[in-house]
């Protein structure tokens, strides 16, 4: 036998996730937040908000359903996927758990592998929950609006895969989150108060400034790259550059708190 | 496993030193834990033990000094849990995962069949909670979980921290004559504790710890060595110093108590020597034995040297 192989890793880490009822909690509240989005986005789409507000893009248009599937799906789920991620490391540190789980595997690497392998199957599980969830729902909208389901979309297919891959990397974005700050309540808050607060007016800030081209590799902007491929309105980059930048931030926020905690002293 | 006994691991400490900022927690450390027996580790709270403990699972790293097991230090042994099962505070499991999930999310990362999970809890008496939460166990039977994970990988090695923390009488009894049935079959098996008397019928050798220096290895029985007194009490004090002068016995003293404690005679010879001048005596007893008094007095000045029983909370050090 040699030194725990991340095969038995990921084992290890599905059996973690499986034992205790955090993931499903997690899940119920995706499922419900995303059937808010998705009814909300396919009760008003095409409706005059009034008071001078531009008018969303009809059901009857390619961009509104492709928004009612696949991005209703990610916005409601990924940030619950963030959190799962962001747990997967810090709740070890919370419940002191990570001393069994370094005793069992000494290299300190190998866990981190496979807690990201092993989330990124829990974010497909997610995303896939998700999206089944915007389908029933915003399905149930449109046709009682009148309107054709639109599964024939042109893209559509393409954006609700894509979708599911967003929001699995949003949960290693999360494992690599959790590396570097090990306090699980800061690590949560910093998460959110960076995707919810600082982001947006960064890229307010730099879209004033012209700086479209930097805004687009922030995480949230990155992610409508991935999701909207044939998104003809706003200049983002290419879906699979966009994922590649998503995958980028986990990687490097992962490997920044390997190198800072592959040594610390655990106690 | 054949009838064939394996080959025992030795457990080696070799000037361990360990720095938190500018407070030296371990200090120039070296001693050996030999197989077959049950090694006492022993020390106030505070005086490095648990540090130490920690260093040789490579949870901590040394500021220097090497700690290996079977020559090689845990960061680079093949089969971790396999060669040394660990029982560290009771505190690291997840309230919300059951026993039984808590051995098998360990069995599954070391690569072994997680059925082993239950007869591990069977060998700990906690199969009938097995899958109960531990949220909901006591510190005792979070204690019992603890040694069961420390099991799991048939390993050669035991290093368990203070593991009888927080079981009843009857739970130390039976962890007693478990380590001497596991040491009886050739393991080295490493318990720390603060307390003396609680592995004083266990163990074989100590290692005794004081503000993270080795104040004294070897045999226990070798911690009482020191010349045994005899207890005196009497409302005559003056009249018995003179007594015993004249049979060549010397006094040290009032103990707190009140009574004067004779060095150098047996509880016979006292009594003669104060029957012969007419002292009239109130008690008259042999010390006791002194293991817990010499370990006090090694380990005296240290952070914390009065041992309290501990009430709840899993002890760091």
């Amino acid at each position: 036998m040699s030194n725990t192989s991340v095969t038995a890793l990921v084992r290890s880490e599905f059996k973690k996730i499986s034992s205790t009822r955090l993931w499903w909690g997690l899940l119920v509240g995706a499922v419900v937040f995303t059937a808010f989005q998705a009814g909300f986005t396919t009760a008003f789409a095409g409706v005059d908000p009034g008071a001078g507000q531009p008018t969303s893009p009809g059901l009857d248009t390619d961009e509104a359903i492709r928004s009612a599937y696949g991005f209703a799906a990610f916005s409601g789920t990924y940030i619950f996927a963030l959190i799962l991620g962001i747990t997967g490391v810090t709740g070890e540190y919370r419940y002191q758990t990570i001393t069994p789980t370094f005793l069992v595997s000494p290299r300190r690497s190998r866990v981190i592998t496979a807690k990201m392998l092993a989330h990124l199957v829990m974010g497909v599980v997610y995303g896939v929950v998700g999206l089944v969830t915007a389908l029933a729902v915003s399905g149930i909208v449109i046709k009682i609006r009148g309107f054709d389901l639109g599964y024939g979309t042109e893209g559509l297919w393409t954006s609700m895969a894509l979708a599911v891959l967003a929001i699995a990397i949003w949960t290693l974005l999360g494992i690599g989150i959790g590396t570097l700050i090990r306090n699980q309540i800061v690590a949560i808050l910093v998460a959110i108060f960076i995707t919810f607060l600082i982001e947006p007016l960064a890229s307010f800030g730099l879209s004033a400034a012209d700086l479209d081209t930097v805004a687009n590799f922030l995480p949230t902007t990155a992610s409508s790259a991935l999701i909207e491929p044939a998104n003809t309105f706003v200049d983002y980059l290419d879906w699979w550059a966009g994922g590649l930048v998503l995958m980028g931030y986990a990687l490097v926020l992962a490997g920044l708190g390997l190198l800072l905690n592959i040594r610390r002293d655990v106690s | 496993m054949g009838r064939m006994m394996p080959e025992g691991i030795q457990v080696d400490v070799v000037g361990l030193t360990k720095m938190f900022g500018t407070f030296k927690a371990v200090d120039d450390l070296t001693f050996s834990v030999q197989p077959g027996m049950v090694t006492g580790f022993l020390g106030p709270n505070g005086a490095g033990k648990t540090t130490t403990l920690r260093c040789l699972l490579g949870l901590i790293t040394p500021t220097a000094g090497t700690t290996t097991i079977g020559g090689r230090a845990y960061r680079d042994l093949a089969d971790p849990i396999g060669t040394v099962g660990a029982a560290l505070e009771a505190a690291s499991f997840h309230p919300g995962r059951s026993a039984r999930a808590h051995l098998e999310v360990m069995a599954l990362g070391a690569g072994l069949d997680p059925a082993v999970a239950g007869d591990k809890l069977a060998q700990v008496g906690l199969s009938e909670v097995g899958d109960k939460r531990v949220s909901g166990f006591s510190l005792g039977m979070r204690q019992r979980l603890g040694l069961a994970a420390a099991l799991l990988g048939d390993p050669r090695v035991l290093i368990l921290d203070e593991p009888a923390n927080g079981l009843d009488p009857a739970g130390i009894v039976w962890l007693r004559s478990f380590l001497r049935a596991l040491a009886a079959e050739g393991r080295t098996i490493l318990v720390s504790s603060h307390v003396l008397s609680e592995v004083q019928q266990t163990v074989d050798d100590v290692v005794v710890l004081s503000r993270g220096r080795l104040v004294n290895q070897g045999k226990l029985a070798d911690l009482d060595s020191g010349p045994r007194g005899v207890l005196v009490r009497t409302p005559e004090p003056e009249k018995l110093r003179d007594a015993l002068a004249g049979e060549a016995l010397s006094t040290e003293g009032e103990a707190e108590d009140g009574r004067i404690r004779v060095v150098g005679g047996t509880p016979e010879q006292v009594g003669h020597a104060a029957f012969v001048h007419g002292v009239e005596l109130h008690e008259l007893v042999a010390e006791a034995s002194d293991l817990e008094k010499t370990f006090l007095l090694m380990t005296e000045g240290a952070v914390d040297s009065v041992p309290v029983a501990d009430l709840g909370g899993a002890t760091t050090s």
